[in-house]
């Protein structure tokens, strides 16, 4: 399979920065999803979560609150303003993560329903890792 | 023996002096760990940034864009007024940090008036504004305590004007002109041209074969905000990074100051033993002499 690199970045350090298989990313068009070889391309992206498929097939996710994406041909660098990993060893560590995104979900001060539909897919994602 | 007493109070004097100095470089040393820690963290984030809005325009500059022609990445011809925004430290006793910074700004404005452009000059920090007041040159505003306590939502606002202002063709042009944080020794000093964005480094090579999408209902709307966001972002870092380098440059200033004082404080104590020796030694002879004559 194909792979290609991730860049996540935001203000106060680097988030992600590994070989993937595919990304889903909120675009402010609507999500979508970049494979290896995609076209070169530059666009907003909006409050929502991006979905990473990483080498071993597992699914990470990371809340972002606005950002703008950069995709060339094997490489995606994804700068954020905020952003929280859903992720980590322990099921604390992983509640503590959700704790963190629900706090920067509830500093975004976009419409409510898009927000809504937010906290209820890294509900989802942290689900899916506990 | 007055100018023994003389010799004490300025020995006091310079010790007291020298406590001062140390203790301001402690403090520096301290406050430069959590600025440094601050810039770091944000350091990768801003060269990536960079790295991206430079590609974005210099594909823009090689048309591999299909006909955009945006004001942020085309370059203007015969500017007639441009904005230059400044950093300096609020507080002195920095060795040269501040005047370096105010130097690269004469230069700029300098060059600008052998163009015929006219310049209106942003003052962030008291004592670069101070200078420019002192030195009657005019300032289109200034804010003071902001480049201590660099702070995203005011940073954001007093840039916000130059950015609109430039949307609006009010300005061709801006600069900002900081001294950034290099290592705990030296100071850089970075003249930034943040509008319109700066493509001379960017070459048209094969590399960049392919035909950049700009994935977006409204182009314009999109590359507005990514500058906005750019040029805040930038107005900030330069804040943080500046911060640093003041707390950089005080700590080496309050060091030099610290060794001058003790070799200060030694050469007096010298002083001060001779003329000791030398007042014991005329009381002696006063004595033998006196002996002397009654004899």
């Amino acid at each position: 399979m194909d792979k290609l690199k991730l860049e996540i970045l935001t203000p106060n350090g680097e988030i992600f920065n590994d070989e993937v298989i595919s990304v889903v990313l909120p675009g402010k068009e609507g999500e979508f999803g970049v494979l290896a070889h995609h076209a070169c391309l530059a666009t907003l992206l909006e409050a929502g979560v991006i979905d990473i498929e990483k080498i071993d097939k597992t699914i990470e996710s990371v809340l972002i609150n606005w950002g703008m994406v950069q995709v060339d041909e094997n490489k995606i660098i994804v700068l954020v303003e905020g952003a929280v990993a859903i992720r980590g060893e322990s099921e604390s560590a992983i509640a503590g993560a959700l704790e963190e995104a629900k706090e920067l979900i509830s500093d975004i001060a976009d419409a409510n329903p898009a927000i809504a539909i937010v906290s209820s897919k890294i509900e989802l994602a942290a689900q899916r890792l506990l | 023996m007055a100018n023994l007493k003389d010799i004490q109070r300025q020995i006091k004097s310079v010790s007291n002096t020298q406590k001062t100095t140390r203790a301001m470089k402690l403090v520096s040393t301290a406050k430069l760990r959590r600025a440094d820690e601050l810039a770091k963290r944000s350091r990768l984030y801003a060269t990536k940034m960079n790295q991206v809005i430079a590609e974005i325009a210099g594909r823009i500059k090689c048309n591999k864009v299909g006909g955009i022609d945006n004001r942020y990445f085309v370059e203007i011809e015969n500017p007639k007024m441009v904005d230059i925004v400044f950093v300096t430290a609020d507080k002195g006793l920095c060795g040269g940090f501040n005047i370096q910074t105010i130097k690269a700004v004469k230069k700029l404005l300098k060059e600008y008036k052998d163009e015929n452009v006219k310049v209106r000059l942003r003052g962030i920090g008291k004592k670069g504004i101070e200078f420019f007041k002192y030195n009657e040159v005019e300032l289109f505003d200034s804010v003071i305590n902001l480049s201590s306590k660099p702070d995203k939502v005011r940073s954001d606002e007093f840039i916000a004007t130059s950015i609109e202002d430039y949307k609006d063709g009010k300005i061709d042009g801006l600069h900002i002109i900081y001294n950034g944080f290099k290592n705990m020794m030296t100071q850089e000093l970075h003249v930034m041209k943040l509008l319109p964005v700066d493509t001379k480094q960017f070459e048209c090579g094969e590399a960049q074969n392919s035909v950049l999408e700009i994935e977006a209902q409204d182009e314009e709307h999109m590359l507005d905000s990514l500058v906005n966001k750019y040029v805040g972002f930038s107005m900030y870092y330069s804040l943080i990074d500046s911060v640093a380098a003041e707390h950089s440059a005080r700590m080496q200033a309050m060091d030099t100051a610290t060794n001058n004082a003790s070799d200060m404080v030694r050469s007096l104590n010298v002083k001060f033993n001779k003329a000791r020796q030398a007042a014991i030694t005329t009381e002696l002879i006063e004595i033998i002499s006196g002996v002397e004559s009654m004899k």
